[in-house]
């Protein structure tokens, strides 16, 4: 309720309508401009084309933005010169999970409250195994009561949230964490003897069902299921391509080689010392 | 010896009975399924008719019984009958293991994984349309997406078939506890899905 309501506010805010009645006369003059010389659309390397006209028109810029802000309803846009950090997605946000959360819990007064909401990017593995991205709280009833989960093993290195933290102890859920700072390219590898560690944990049926999950679920996760793959003879394409599906539109190479060159020696060892193998679909 | 799954191939449920999608299983493939599966039947959704020879040939040497929907998209005509027909298999216990597959894995075998997620399971749209996108590549079909939210039945289906995983289908519980009181022998559930808002 509370999400529709600020849209509608702003929808009918006299002041932002006017700037689009001044925004529309404002596009005219750059559809004048673009007719009279079609140069402008081409980037020709001088900063002579459209976008950096914009840009270098503050007015311009702030009200073309609006406009892309109501294009793009509810995204938020980024902001013009700001370099896009490819591996943000890496880090683990205690803020951003905090209002993610609130924002979704405002908004489920809409939803059945018998519905489950599955956390972003969740895909089940093998058996018992299940992926996904960071939980979040609208997610935990999904976890414990469908999933039935007896442990998660988290891959981020930072503090687990507070709230993750009592839902765990609620459910009683036990928690791994074994973390790592995933492929940054190329100077930053996951290590392989972690990697072990990690599939030491989730191959063990005692901690099964078992959610794996870092911070979007894409690529220090996508590595771990690769190698789990490996142990189940799966063909390096088809490894490679349900990789890329989870990490779309950021799939990374060095994750693929990662999968690729990860010795499964000693975790094939000490899975077949306990009977681990073949994983049970 | 690699084993190869087919296109898109997951795992959709794998608690108490195990249920798998994938695109069209090819000659690579029938190793994998046949080691890794063991599978009891296979559901296409499609529109080829007759099966290419060599996987006839191994559908019946693995003893899997095969079962074709018809579907070109979720525009078709009568398309509301077939996937009635899917639901009926799905929650008959007795044909699992299932593998569920399309050409290439992606709207088709999306649109009855949808169903499934929304009726069955009762998962939020957003974790649906998220699934959905994750296999068709992030294409996103607005008819099949809208498909599958508006998707309705009234099947029957006998009480003591259904699966456990669609246990949890909303308003089958609702249903069950009514009905209970009434006749144990009549094991007959209504599957309702109306979207109560």
């Amino acid at each position: 309720m509370g999400l529709y309501q600020v849209k509608n506010e702003q929808g009918s805010d006299p002041k932002s309508s006017s700037k689009i009645d001044d925004l529309i006369e404002n596009e005219a003059e750059i559809i004048r401009l673009i007719k009279e010389d079609g140069k402008l659309l081409i980037d020709n390397g001088d900063g002579r084309d459209i976008h950096n006209i914009i840009q270098e028109d503050k007015l311009l810029s702030v009200e073309f933005n609006e406009v892309l802000k109501r294009f793009h309803d509810g995204e938020t846009p980024e902001a013009p010169h700001e370099v896009v950090d490819e591996d943000k997605d890496d880090k683990y946000d205690s803020k951003e999970h905090h209002e993610k959360t609130i924002q979704a819990m405002s908004t489920l007064n809409h939803i059945n409250n018998k519905e489950v909401i599955p956390p972003e990017n969740f895909s089940h593995v093998v058996g018992e195994i299940y992926r996904s991205s960071f939980p979040r709280l609208e997610n935990f009833s999904f976890l414990h009561e469908r999933l039935k989960l007896k442990s998660i093993l988290v891959l981020i290195p930072e503090e687990y949230p507070q709230e993750n933290l009592s839902f765990l102890k609620l459910a009683g859920i036990k928690l791994y964490q074994v973390g790592m700072s995933g492929n940054k390219e190329p100077f930053v590898n996951i290590p392989s003897d972690l990697l072990t560690k990690a599939l030491e944990i989730v191959l063990n049926p005692a901690n099964q069902p078992i959610l794996i999950h870092c911070n979007r679920g894409k690529h220090r996760t996508g590595c771990l299921i690769g190698c789990i793959r490996k142990l189940q003879n799966w063909s390096l394409t088809m490894i490679f391509d349900e990789y890329r599906r989870f990490a779309f539109p950021k799939a990374r190479a060095l994750d693929q080689q990662f999968i690729e060159m990860y010795d499964d020696d000693e975790i094939k060892r000490i899975a077949s010392e306990n009977n681990w193998l073949p994983l049970i679909w | 010896m690699k084993y190869i799954p087919p296109l898109n191939f997951s795992p959709v449920v794998s608690t108490d009975v195990s249920l798998y999608r994938s695109g069209y299983p090819m000659p690579l493939n029938y190793s994998f399924i046949k080691h890794q599966l063991h599978l009891k039947t296979i559901i296409y959704i499609g529109d080829k008719d007759t099966p290419l020879e060599e996987y006839q040939n191994f559908l019946k040497l693995e003893k899997i019984k095969y079962y074709h929907i018809f579907m070109d998209s979720s525009r078709d005509e009568g398309i509301q009958e077939r996937m009635n027909q899917v639901l009926n298999l799905v929650l008959d216990v007795r044909n699992y293991p299932i593998l569920v597959h399309s050409n290439k894995g992606k709207h088709r075998v999306g649109v009855v994984v949808g169903i499934i997620r929304k009726l069955l399971q009762g998962w939020s749209t957003a974790g649906i349309y998220q699934e959905y996108g994750l296999f068709s590549g992030g294409m996103k079909d607005g008819v099949d997406l809208e498909f599958i939210t508006m998707f309705e039945t009234n099947l029957k289906i006998p009480r003591n078939i259904i699966p456990g995983f669609a246990k949890h289908c909303l308003y089958l519980n609702e249903l069950e506890a009514v009905e209970g009181s009434e006749n144990e022998s009549g094991s007959e559930s209504i599957l309702t899905a109306k979207q109560s808002l």
